[in-house]
């Protein structure tokens, strides 16, 4: 399975009701998103004046750069697809590209919050929201879920819910009869980086006037991972330091354990 | 640090018990939190309440709302909705913020200081009311009920206004959604059909959808942005008349880049060819319109080349739409505008595109004009009392007839303010706002603050401390639309051409009134009793208007909510003309008030040299100035940067993101800065911006100074004649970069 | 670990700060109140603070009436803005009613409190004192100490600063200092870190 997302641009209006009923749901600060809604034009093309929207947000890649450049320690974690309930465990940093559904994910209380996978996504899909600092990390990193919680739950995301002329629709890509698929048949396309195959799993569709003016306005550059590296090594290196807060957090799990325990007991009695 | 003593060193020494003991006689002993039980876990889940309605702007969808230990988390559209469905625009997602913001009034407050320079005081409600209904008392007892005006605005002002019109009694009464927006079209629509036209086109199911100035996806209004989407997937054709690329230019198949001002010589032309070319739709014409021979006659002059002159676009796109037009009559959409307030020529235009509907025979048939059938639903209100009309400022005592004859409801606001300021023919000297804003959606501040000045009483009703609050003497907390019951929406499904259906919703509140707000039956009643009218008022509670009104359709509040806030019965078929249904392409009646019968075009000032035409429109994410303050709304879209053409851009050095400021013809210059955006999808002879923006009101901390408010720049008021409403685009401006003013070349 | 005298004594003096950030009412703002507000300044060294309160009262043609138009400048709604609204949220969600609201009343409702129904929103400085208190009543220093460091003094220095910069009168500049003073964060030797 592989979700992805449509946004269909000869619907958008660019209203940026997707954008505030994210924040709402997520509870998302000023001045941080996870999504957006950029305008284009007008302006002359090729095919006529234009004026489109950029509806953007976290492409969860096929081969997304962000997660590679996670410095956390890796854990070995247990996924489950919560469809089949079919289980697999893979050794991950603190964020990582689920095995079941295709979205990239963060474990905001591993996060060292130190940015380097903000700074690999050439799309600005994530943000270090400093108001979650605590004493490990100066801050979290938030994105765009596909509303994994919500999609779990039976429900669609808050965007796809929220859209005034349902240009967003939501689905697997993998699955060929899905309504996502058949718009890539039509001809949806992602935002690909110049000269990449991150493979953004979040496609536009649109004539060719819009399309072309979007393409040239917002195909991305690979992020210059010599900088995003030297962050990475940064956060590791400090992390004798973090390995304090580390233990404490282990103290904390086993801690929490020990609760559950005796609540346990309590309910049994 | 002023304290000699460390916190730790006072706490550690006698002296706090000694303090102690005095300290503990002057504190009240209750508290605010009280020792409770642990909750019961397991309400974790956000609890969704239904029964909310929209008033972000006044299309009003219908909303859930999902509550956390109190707090309203967010805003859904109702899922049982056939309106809006799940869906709510930005403004109706933000609407949280609203309810939330700290800027917000939240006492009834007592100006000590100078009316216009307040120095605010929380007050009791018992203490606002008497003195509010004490102050407008002695008004109406010296001068009579005509010396009070009253500008209400939104489905909370309608009760007050009703009790100020029919129980008091006066006539000075001026709604900004009339006279400053869509009043021309509602007035020029019922002296040619006899009948408002509301927005209803059949856009789903349309051929061909034609906007004059319409620019949809700015403007935003949930179910009939559905509609304008789902005609152009069904493939309908679009055309745009604009001077700018707007929202619905660019998915437009033709765009008219149309000349300001001169929309109504282009209607005129694209019905003259129709007729002169055999186009129109003869059958509709012979049944069920009235005065085609005048009509006829008197656009005949309109031909494609002298419409493409005064126009300045081409003849041949002006045939191209005709033809258009008539290719796909009668299942065409001739949009008829929301706000059309512009030149001061815009009855005529009006009444031009009712006639245009009306010879492509563009009534009651599928993709036309067709209003939906409705649930009928009764309202509750005061007692309606003819007060005669001697004091009608609208009605001229010579000729025994009205000044403008076809003015909206209400009285037209320059009267208004006339008589306020001069004192002529009587004494104004009470003012009431609820809800509205004149200082920024009425042009000509300086007139309003002299109204202001002029008076012995001014109370302002509102939510939040908008530009005009700072002018009233009692300034009262109004609950907003989420704390309140109150408006009954109803309608039918979006889709004319989907299963019939009908709903009635009212609003219900998802949270308690927080702080000391109250709702506008309380406000009004208690200002009633002590103004002597006790034995009129209509309902004693909200609650009861609300349950009243249902009552007539067999409802109740109790009912609505057990249906998740929503009713849905079965509707009827729309299609289908009644048979006495007539299109006055020629109307007596206007001709005979002195005013061209036919519809005629008036030309409109053109910009003196080195000025550009100022125009204005809406932003998708804010309701004029009223949605300024939201954090998250303001965040989306923080300015409002000006389109100026690429050529002229060009030619005065000006490159996108450039800062400039504004003064026009008259001299009067922009109080804050704004952006350059430069595009060639504007004329030269014209600038737009975002109306709403650039807020003076220091009280809206996070609006305040974003971007430039164009209302401060429209100086110059047409009034169009016939209906008394005001022109706003015909003033003029340059542009002021770094202190220098550059004059737009021609 | 404070005596159970001590932290009654404790629980006063919070109740007695809830106390003077009330809308100024003939009710408690009195002479009575004025006098034992100007003998705890003594108390604390603050004499020079309690003149200046007394000499602008004294002034005034209706203190009564000049506080409250303060009040409703600082705290309610003034020109040319409200100051400084008395709710943690505003500062650390930019609204009422935001994360941090809700932060704060789980906290007390972990403490076993609720809020009253007549109660203003659960972070209003007012009630935020009156939970301290009542937590110094139960002797709670623990939880006392917790709940300055992670949701009164995060928004507190900035509501503090506020205040102090835009109060034209003396006494709330006064009240927010005494505040500060007594909630402020102290090492074993009393000396306070600096806050950025």
């Amino acid at each position: 399975m592989q979700y992805g997302m449509i946004i269909d641009l000869e619907r958008c209006v660019g209203c940026h009701a997707c954008t505030i009923a994210c924040r709402a749901e997520w509870e998302v600060p000023v001045p941080y998103q996870r999504n957006w809604v950029k305008r284009l034009g007008p302006t002359m093309t090729d095919d006529g004046m234009a004026s489109t929207y950029y509806p953007g947000l976290c492409n969860h890649c096929d081969k997304p750069p962000c997660v590679d450049e996670c410095p956390a320690d890796t854990v070995e974690m247990t996924f489950t697809d919560y469809k089949s309930g079919k289980t697999k465990t893979m050794e991950v940093a603190a964020t990582w590209k689920d095995p079941f559904d295709g979205s990239v994910q963060v474990d905001k209380e591993r996060c060292l919050g130190c940015g380097a996978c903000a700074d690999a996504c050439p799309y600005g899909a994530r943000y270090v929201n400093p108001d979650l600092a605590d004493d490990d990390s100066e801050g979290k990193v938030d994105k765009c879920t596909y509303c994994k919680p919500r999609v779990e739950a039976g429900l669609i995301p808050a965007c796809v819910q929220t859209c005034i002329t349902d240009a967003r629709i939501f689905g697997d890509l993998s699955d060929p009869n899905s309504e996502v698929s058949k718009y890539v048949k039509k001809g949806a396309k992602g935002l690909e980086v110049k000269g990449g195959h991150l493979g953004p799993n979040s496609r536009y569709f649109g004539n060719k006037k819009d399309m072309g003016l979007l393409f040239a306005d917002y195909t991305p550059e690979m992020a210059d991972m010599g900088s995003v590296k030297r962050r990475a090594m940064m956060a590791s290196m400090v992390k004798p330091a973090m390995k304090k807060a580390k233990d404490i957090g282990l103290l904390g799990l086993a801690g929490a354990m020990l609760v559950k325990g005796l609540s346990d007991n309590e309910d049994s009695k | 640090m002023a304290f000699n003593l460390t916190r730790r060193k006072f706490l550690q020494t006698a002296s706090l018990a000694a303090a102690a003991v005095p300290l503990s006689k002057v504190v009240s002993a209750s508290t605010g939190v009280t020792k409770a039980p642990l909750d019961a876990k397991g309400t974790n889940g956000d609890k969704t309440v239904v029964g909310g309605i929209c008033e972000m702007c006044f299309w009003r969808c219908q909303l859930v709302g999902k509550v956390r230990d109190g707090r309203l988390m967010k805003l859904e559209g109702n899922p049982k909705s056939i309106d809006n469905g799940t869906a709510i625009c930005a403004r109706g997602n933000a609407g949280v913020k609203l309810l939330y913001d700290v800027d917000r009034l939240k006492y009834p407050m007592k100006n000590v200081g100078k009316r216009g320079e307040p120095k605010w005081k929380r007050i009791s409600w018992k203490e606002a009311l008497d003195e509010c209904g004490s102050k407008l008392k002695s008004t109406v007892d010296k001068y009579g009920a005509q010396g009070i005006c009253v500008f209400p605005h939104g489905s909370s002002a309608k009760y007050p206004m009703h009790y100020f019109e029919r129980a008091v009694g006066t006539h000075n009464v001026s709604e900004a959604s009339f006279f400053q927006c869509r009043g021309i079209r509602d007035t020029a629509y019922v002296a040619t059909i006899g009948k408002a036209p509301g927005e209803k086109i059949d856009m789903p199911n349309t051929k061909v959808l034609f906007f004059i100035g319409d620019h949809l996806g700015e403007n935003v209004h949930v179910s009939h942005i559905k509609a304008y989407i789902q005609g152009l997937q069904n493939g309908a054709k679009l055309i745009v008349a604009d001077p700018r690329f707007s929202a619905s230019a660019a998915k437009a198949d033709i765009w008219v880049q149309i000349k300001p001002g001169t929309d109504t010589a282009y209607i005129l032309a694209i019905m003259n060819y129709l007729v002169k070319n055999n186009k129109y739709d003869k059958k509709f014409v012979e049944e069920h319109t009235d005065g085609f021979e005048e009509f006829s006659a008197a656009i005949s002059e309109w031909s494609l080349e002298k419409a493409a002159k005064e126009c300045d676009i081409p003849a041949e796109q002006i045939k191209e739409v005709a033809e258009m037009l008539a290719a796909n009559a009668p299942n065409v959409a001739i949009h008829p505008g929301r706000h059309v307030s512009w030149y001061g020529n815009d009855f005529q235009r009006q009444r031009a595109l009712a006639c245009l509907t009306g010879i492509l025979g563009a009534y009651y048939v599928k993709g036309g004009w067709v209003p939906s059938k409705g649930p009928k639903v009764g309202g509750v209100s005061w007692a309606k009392e003819d007060h005669g009309h001697k004091y009608n400022l609208n009605f001229d005592h010579h000729e025994d007839e009205k000044v403008h004859p076809f003015n909206p409801p209400g009285t037209p606001t320059e009267l208004i303010r006339d008589c306020a300021i001069s004192g002529k023919p009587y004494p104004i000297k009470s003012c009431v706002v609820w809800g509205q804003n004149p200082m920024q959606t009425i042009p000509g501040q300086e007139k309003m603050k002299d109204l202001f000045r002029a008076m012995d009483f001014v109370m302002c009703v509102d939510v939040m401390p908008t530009d005009v609050t700072m002018w009233a003497d009692i300034l009262l907390p109004e609950a907003s639309y989420l704390e309140r019951y109150d408006y009954i929406k109803k309608g039918t499904q979006w889709d004319l051409s989907k299963e019939h259906q009908q709903y009635i919703s009212a609003r219900i509140p998802f949270i308690p009134a927080m702080f000391e707000r109250k709702d506008q039956i309380y406000i009004t009643n208690e200002i009633a009793k002590r103004m002597g009218h006790e034995a009129k008022i209509p309902v004693k509670t909200i609650e009861e208007m609300v349950d009243k009104s249902l009552a007539t359709a067999n409802l109740s509040i109790e009912k609505l909510k057990a249906e998740d806030g929503i009713h849905i019965q079965p509707g009827k078929d729309p299609y289908g003309i009644p048979e006495d249904f007539e299109v006055l392409l020629y109307n007596e009646d206007i001709e005979d008030a002195g005013h061209p019968g036919a519809p005629t075009y008036k030309p409109v000032e053109q910009p003196p040299k080195g000025f550009a035409r100022l125009l204005y429109g809406r932003a998708p994410v804010h309701t004029f100035n009223r949605s300024q303050n939201n954090v998250w709304l303001k965040n989306a879209m923080p300015d409002n940067p000006v389109w100026l053409n690429d050529q002229v851009a060009a030619n005065l050095g000006l490159i996108d993101g450039d800062v400039v400021g504004f003064v026009n013809s008259e001299g009067v210059e922009s109080r804050t800065t704004t952006t350059v955006k430069v595009t060639p999808g504007i004329r030269k002879d014209c600038v737009y911006m975002y109306h709403g923006y650039g807020s003076a009101n220091p009280l809206l901390t996070i609006g305040v100074g974003a971007g430039v408010d164009d209302q401060s720049l429209i100086t110059k008021l047409a009034v169009d004649p016939e209906t008394g409403c005001n022109g706003m685009r015909n003033n003029f401006v340059k542009l002021i970069k770094d202190g220098k003013v550059l004059d737009i070349p021609a | 670990m404070p005596s159970p005298d001590t932290s009654q004594d404790i629980a006063t003096l919070y109740r007695f700060l809830a106390q003077c950030m009330h809308y100024p009412d003939s009710d408690w703002m009195n002479e009575d109140f004025l006098n034992v507000f100007y003998n705890l300044l003594g108390t604390l060294g603050g004499i020079e603070e309690g003149v200046e309160i007394r000499k602008s009262i004294n002034n005034a043609e209706d203190y009564l009436e000049d506080l409250q138009v303060e009040y409703t400048r600082l705290f309610i709604n003034g020109v040319p803005h409200v100051v400084a609204p008395p709710y943690g949220s505003v500062y650390m969600d930019k609204s009422l009613q935001g994360t941090f609201a809700g932060n704060t009343l789980a906290f007390y409702r972990e403490k076993g409190f609720a809020m009253d129904q007549n109660a203003d929103l659960p972070d209003h400085l007012i009630h935020e004192l009156e939970f301290l208190s009542l937590l110094a009543e139960e002797n709670d220093s623990a939880g006392e100490k917790e709940f300055l460091k992670k949701l009164f003094r995060p928004w507190y220095t900035q509501f503090h600063a506020r205040v102090t910069k835009e109060a034209h009168h003396p006494y709330f500049r006064v009240v927010v200092m005494l505040i500060d003073f007594f909630t402020k964060e102290e090492d074993e030797d009393g000396f306070q870190p600096n806050e950025a």
